[in-house]
């Protein structure tokens, strides 16, 4: 990863299919033409040896004849080339070159022609010698502090590391503890010999101990080249530095201190000549090979490290100065100076591409290959975007992430309620004391559009009706086929019920490929059930304590045509009156004026009235709306007869206080049979039997009124399911009465309905009075509230049973004032003030940023 | 050319981060752990700007082993993979991984394994110091067997007469993996004792890491520090735990120190860049990213965060070259679908919604698990005022990603509006979990308590 790349001055790839590595590179003034210019020489595992010296014309310049100034196959492969003093006698620079069995050294000389490329260079074998061992690399300098000439020595790949004096053997000796060789160096100043071994050590060992050392294995001795006796080699320093080392480089600059570098696998040392650390740098990437060289500012040093990824890196002691990218992975560099060029840095690969470069700011550049992309065609471009778009809202209709819901359910149930009662009827174990139970058949249909399982149907009426069979379960049925099952309806309970409507709900799974278990779904119907179900036709009475008197806006109906089913047609044409008995109530008379647009209903009772009102509104609204007219509207002149209904509230009430008390006796007893049975069970496990003391006769007398208040209990749990029920249609009545009244929106109504009948089952805990006085008193503070002031609020955290319900009547009696006075049932005033500052909240996550 | 660095080969496995035995407190003090997010209190961006990891940290700009997976509370979340980490399935132990580095033991040589580990005499290596650490280095990597490694390095460390500082540093590593981190502790500080290196203070800090006392790895690198000063590797780890820390300003110096030294760190230009990003200054960011792709890094994630940066930055005429090549050079599904999201941010930002939700579309089709894509359509589909399909979305986002208070937030906001004042209540608490400084969360906790107190 570097911004820039090394400028190339000069390149060439040297021969085909050859072989280099660290020690085949070499540069120095091999034909001491004394001119400073510095000759490259290359030397290959196939046994090429090659010098060069490059002159481009200008930077970047290919390779030419001329730059080549000798080529020669040796026969053996070349492990190593080294320049130095190495014939006796001169000073010049000499060419040693490393074979694995053999070392020669050769002088290098050139004549020059007329021109330029007339010039010629030869080598000339100075001498040579046969080694006995694999020759590894080698070492040279003036070993021992001589003037003027450089002594070589050889690792061999076993550990012996063998000393020639120039033309002479000197002497041979083996590395203790040797498994691999290691890079090897000369150090002058110390006068030893510094290389790496398996150990994992940086060693040290002084060229004397080495000459004067003997060696462990004296055996070997006698058979290999005559080495003197001396003292066991021992290291002069050892450092441990825990990784095999790719190279070492000993220098000392001028102003700079000495210092030893090794090149580790992982990590980069700076040794001081006593072995000490100076520094380290751990590198994050595989170097390949280094080089140290004087550093332009005081006391550093720079090094140039190659490394695996193309990279030259150059560091001052540890700070990284420069990066470059190299085209090659170097295994060997080296700095030259060629014509005026001083440091050039020259590179080989393994593959023998040999570059002399420098560094520059030229970017390495990256060229990005090109995106796919097309000339634009604005016209071809809107056609596709329209028919992309095209694809894209129609596939948006049929899949999405989420199903859309279907419009059409894949399965429909419709309720059919006969319209005309059983001929025999069906009511079973019915509690009405009446003499015939009628009974109503509804036949109930499931159509489906794919295959469902699992279907279970229940049906469900109101209290007090009853069904032959609440519940039917079909395990799978056929798409198309409907199925049908019928069941009847009749009046169980002794009372009136609340309501005539009935619900029925089909639950199913859709099993689909991916799912076998299916998606449960539901489906569900309402009924209503005819009211000849619960009453019949008698006599009309005249006498009744309640009425009720409904204004219409149109002519007075013929009774006939509303009320078909309970009247025989024929005998009277038009009827004013009707009677309707019903089956576990009073009797309701319906009277219509003949005159006048009003109608009157009246009974004994005052819950029992609205069945029959509520089906005459109904039937009313539909045979107006048979008929075409559509103003048709029903009004209630009032006052609304709230003292029968604080009546229905008070008994409710009471029947629940009652239930309260007895319970409270109920746990009282319980609580005295649990102590009379302790003491009982307590002289039964006595071991000396004592007396009974008539406690078995109190145990007895208290579980039998234990018994006798659980029944009295359980006897007014049922009146008081019967008081709400009657609660309930007096309750319905009165909210139907207050919409005719006020002439209520249907909004509204429904408004007052969830005001007046909560949802929850009636009990002990929350019973109606409680929550509807909530409800109430929620109301008059917000939207029928008459001044501002009211609209503070103190509540009282829990819904708790009332001591009386004189609070709750007030409230309903101000409920309707203030209706009366035009107060509006509507939530929204306050509920608008709350949307406004609801949408500003929404928020995006925020941007997941890849990595680099 | 394989370069295998053991400090860094490592990512804490499910069964070490739930079934943690070295943890000395249930819950450790603010500021001392990094295994709870400091989450009351966040320095630099907070979350509404700067997206988190499952543990609730700040999103790092570089993936690195162990960065992304974070520490989850409970094993639920551990299971869950988090979505930048590159493999479906989370890492069930440490030994996945090494397991995967020494595939090449799995290859089956004609003649037999090259070394068979059970025929070999340990104690009679283990007196040859220079083929024992080889061996030892073939035990331990090639042929991932730690158990014998380390009953080499036992008697190998006897044999030195407990003076050679590698073989502990060896016996640290092989008990490291084996998770016994006092006694790699032990180990590690002796070898000190006899040579300060570079990597056993990386060792060490990293044992401590692990032992979740980011503190004492913080002094135990900058003990490093004094005696190699500017070393590189030391400072990235100390930004490193900075960074897990949450202190992104502490972990920006030090980055900004490793860049002075080694101004070719890719890891110190994307942390420095993503913090500039996330702190309001695409402009300097984009410098940091432009500079990567001088570098020659090459690849979509780069792409896809200059196509952002020029976007926050107001260059327009680069944004869509920029997201084209992400898209070109994206590699796996997951990349595509980072990339789409981003894009659908672009059209969210210039106002296309409809492009903003194909895009947001084309993110899910490509993973199916991008909990913000997840969420960011939801919010699209609640302004066409589709509240059956936003409140579904919603809730598969929260349920994918649980740490990101977003979807909860949006949940609660919905199912206000829809007066459903209990989910509403339930979820605005786990918005408020996820990023207590959230005001607006506040804002709506405080109107709904005000509200239940009414009723």
């Amino acid at each position: 990863m570097s911004l820039f790349k090394a400028r190339d001055w000069w390149s060439t790839t040297l021969g085909e299919n050859e072989e280099y590595d660290q020690g085949c590179l070499s540069v120095a003034d091999v034909d001491n033409s004394g001119s400073g210019q510095d000759k490259i020489i290359v030397g290959s595992y196939s046994g090429f040896l090659r010098i060069i010296s490059p002159h481009p014309a200008k930077a970047g310049d290919g390779v030419q004849a001329e730059d080549l100034l000798l080529e020669v196959q040796l026969r053996d492969p070349v492990l190593q080339v080294e320049v130095g003093k190495f014939v006796s006698g001169t000073e010049l620079l000499h060419l040693a070159v490393l074979h694995p069995k053999k070392l020669c050294v050769y002088s290098v000389s050139g004549t020059l022609g007329n021109v330029e490329h007339g010039n010629q260079y030869q080598i000339k074998l100075m001498y040579e010698h046969n080694l006995q061992r694999t020759a590894c690399n080698m070492t040279h300098g003036p070993f021992g502090g001589v003037k003027g000439r450089d002594l070589i020595c050889i690792q061999s790949m076993d550990g012996m590391l063998m000393f020639f004096e120039q033309e002479s053997y000197a002497f041979g000796r083996y590395l203790p503890g040797f498994l691999l060789p290691g890079p090897l160096r000369y150090s002058p100043k110390t006068d030893s010999f510094v290389t790496v071994s398996s150990c994992r050590q940086v060693e040290s060992y002084k060229y004397q101990v080495l000459a004067v050392a003997t060696d462990a294995d004296t055996k070997k001795e006698i058979e290999q080249q005559k080495i003197g006796s001396g003292k066991k080699l021992l290291a002069d320093w050892i450092l441990n530095i825990g990784e095999q080392a790719l190279d070492i480089s000993i220098v000392s600059f001028n102003h700079t201190a000495f210092s030893i570098f090794v090149l580790g696998e992982r990590n980069f040392f700076c040794l001081k000549e006593n072995g000490q650390i100076r520094f380290m740098k751990k590198l994050e990437y595989s170097p390949s090979c280094f080089l140290p060289y004087c550093s332009v500012s005081e006391g550093t040093i720079n090094s140039l490290v190659g490394n695996h990824n193309n990279m030259l890196l150059v560091y001052q002691d540890m700070t990284l100065r420069w990066a470059a990218q190299l085209p090659h992975i170097p295994v060997a560099v080296k700095v030259a100076n060629f014509q005026d060029m001083k440091g050039i840095i020259v590179t080989l690969s393994d593959c023998g591409h040999l570059q002399c470069s420098y560094f520059g700011t030229d970017p390495s550049l990256f060229q990005a290959p090109k995106v796919e992309s097309r000339d634009i065609n604005y016209e071809e471009l809107d056609t596709e975007m329209k028919e992309l778009q095209r694809i894209i809202k129609e596939a948006t209709k049929t899949q999405d992430i989420l199903p859309k819901i279907e419009k059409e359910d894949d399965l429909t149930l419709s309720a059919n309620v006969s319209p005309v009662l059983d001929a025999v009827s069906q009511a079973v174990d019915s509690a009405v004391e009446s003499e015939a139970v009628p009974s109503v058949t509804v036949k109930f249909s499931i159509r489906t559009r794919l295959h469902v399982q699992k279907t279970v149907l229940a049906i469900s009426v109101p209290p007090f009706l009853a069904l032959t069979q609440d519940q039917f379960i079909f395990h799978s049925i056929e798409p198309g086929v409907a199925k049908s099952v019928s069941v009847s309806v009749f009046l169980k309970g002794n009372c009136p019920p609340s309501d005539l409507e009935g619900s029925a709900v089909v639950s199913y799974n859709t099993p689909t490929e991916l799912n076998p278990e299916g998606v449960p779904r539901v489906a569900q119907c309402k009924f209503r059930l005819p009211l000849r179900l619960v009453c019949l036709p008698v006599p009309p009475s005249k006498a009744a304590n309640h009425k009720l008197t409904i204004d219409t806006n149109k002519p007075p109906v013929n009774l006939v045509n509303l009320f078909p089913d309970f009247i025989e047609r024929g005998d009277d044409d038009q009827v004013s009156v009707l009677g309707f008995q019903l089956l576990a109530g009073q009797k309701v008379t319906l009277l219509a004026s003949k005159t006048s647009q009003r109608y009157r209903i009246q009974s004994e009772k005052f819950e029992d009235l609205w069945l029959v009102t509520k089906e005459f509104i109904m039937r009313f609204e539909e045979y107006f709306l048979k008929q075409g007219v559509k103003d048709f509207t029903c009004s209630f002149s009032g006052p609304i007869p709230l003292q029968e209904f604080f009546e229905l509230i008070d008994q409710h009430f009471e029947f629940r206080m009652n239930t309260e008390k007895y319970e409270k006796l109920l746990s009282e007893r319980a609580v005295q049979f649990r102590a009379i049975q302790k003491l009982l069970l307590t002289r039964f496990k006595d071991k000396t039997p004592a007396p009974l003391h008539n406690l078995d006769t109190l145990l007895d007398g208290t579980y039998r009124q234990v018994l006798g208040i659980a029944d009295a209990a359980e006897e007014l749990q049922n009146n008081l399911f019967r008081a709400f029920i009657k609660l309930k249609a007096a309750t319905q009545l009165i909210i139907l009465l207050i919409g005719l009244w006020q002439k209520l929106s249907k909004d509204q109504i429904t408004f007052l309905e969830s005001t007046l009948l909560p949802l929850q089952q009636d009990g002990q805990e929350l019973g109606w009075e409680e929550s509807v006085d909530a409800a109430l008193s929620h109301l008059l503070r917000t939207c029928l509230s008459k001044s501002s002031k009211e609209q503070a609020l103190n509540l009282t955290s829990q819904l708790t049973i009332p001591k009386d319900t004189s609070k709750l009547k007030k409230h309903i009696t101000l409920l309707c004032d203030r209706l009366a006075k035009g107060g509006r049932l509507s939530l929204s005033a306050d509920s608008a003030s709350q949307q406004s500052n609801l949408t500003q909240g929404f928020s995006t996550s925020s941007l997941s940023l890849g990595t680099a | 050319m394989v370069y295998v660095d053991e400090i860094d080969v490592d990512q804490e496995g499910i069964a070490e981060m739930t079934l943690d035995e070295n943890s000395i407190a249930q819950v450790a003090r603010p500021g001392t752990s990094l295994r709870q997010a400091t989450a009351k209190k966040h320095e630099g961006p907070s979350p509404a700007v700067r997206p988190v990891t499952q543990s609730g940290r700040p999103l790092t700009g570089f993936v690195r082993p162990g960065t992304q997976s974070g520490r989850p509370g409970t094993m639920e979340q551990a299971i869950r993979t988090p979505r930048t980490a590159h493999t479906a399935r989370p890492i069930t132990s440490a030994s996945g991984r090494y397991i995967r580095l020494g595939t090449a033991s799995m290859l089956t040589n004609p003649d037999g394994p090259f070394i068979n580990l059970s025929r070999l005499n340990l104690s009679k290596y283990a007196h040859s110091p220079n083929l024992a650490k080889t061996l030892f280095e073939y035990i331990f990597h090639h042929e991932n067997d730690v158990k014998n490694a380390l009953e080499l390095a036992a008697l190998a460390t006897e044999n030195a007469q407990f003076k050679d500082w590698w073989w502990k540093v060896q016996l640290g590593k092989c008990y490291y993996r084996l998770g016994l981190f006092r006694e790699a502790e032990n180990q590690f500080k002796s070898a000190l004792a006899h040579q300060d290196m570079v990597d056993t203070f990386l060792y060490l800090g990293k044992v401590y890491a692990r032992m979740d006392q980011p503190l004492t790895a913080l002094s135990m690198y900058k003990q490093g520090l004094d005696r190699f000063p500017k070393e590189v590797t030391l400072l990235c780890a100390v930004a490193r735990i900075h960074e897990e820390m949450n202190n992104l300003t502490s972990a920006t110096e030090y980055y900004k120190e490793l860049l002075k030294q080694d101004n070719t760190h890719v890891e110190a230009i994307a942390c420095i860049g993503s913090n500039h990003f996330y702190t309001d200054q695409p402009e300097i960011a984009l410098r940091f990213y432009r500079r990567l792709l001088q570098m020659g890094v090459y690849n979509c994630e780069l792409f896809n965060n200059l196509g952002l940066c020029c976007f926050y930055a107001q260059q327009y005429d680069m944004i869509l070259t920029s997201f084209e090549r992400a898209l070109s050079l994206a590699e796996n599904d997951e990349e595509v679908a980072e990339v789409w999201y981003n894009l659908g941010h672009v059209a969210v930002g210039i106002g296309d919604l409809n492009l903003a939700y194909q895009c947001f579309k084309l993110t899910l089709a490509n993973n199916n698990d991008h909990a913000e894509a997840y969420n960011n359509l939801a919010v699209l589909e609640m302004r066409k005022n589709h509240v059956e399909q936003a409140r579904a979305l919603l809730q598969t986002s929260a349920a994918l990603a649980p740490h990101m208070y977003e979807p909860h937030f949006n949940f609660a906001c919905l199912s206000d509006k829809i007066g459903d004042l209990q989910s509403s209540y339930v979820a605005a608490q786990k918005s408020e979990a996820a990023f207590p400084d959230h005001v607006e969360t506040q804002q709506l906790l405080e109107k709904l308590r005000q509200h239940f107190a009414m009723i």
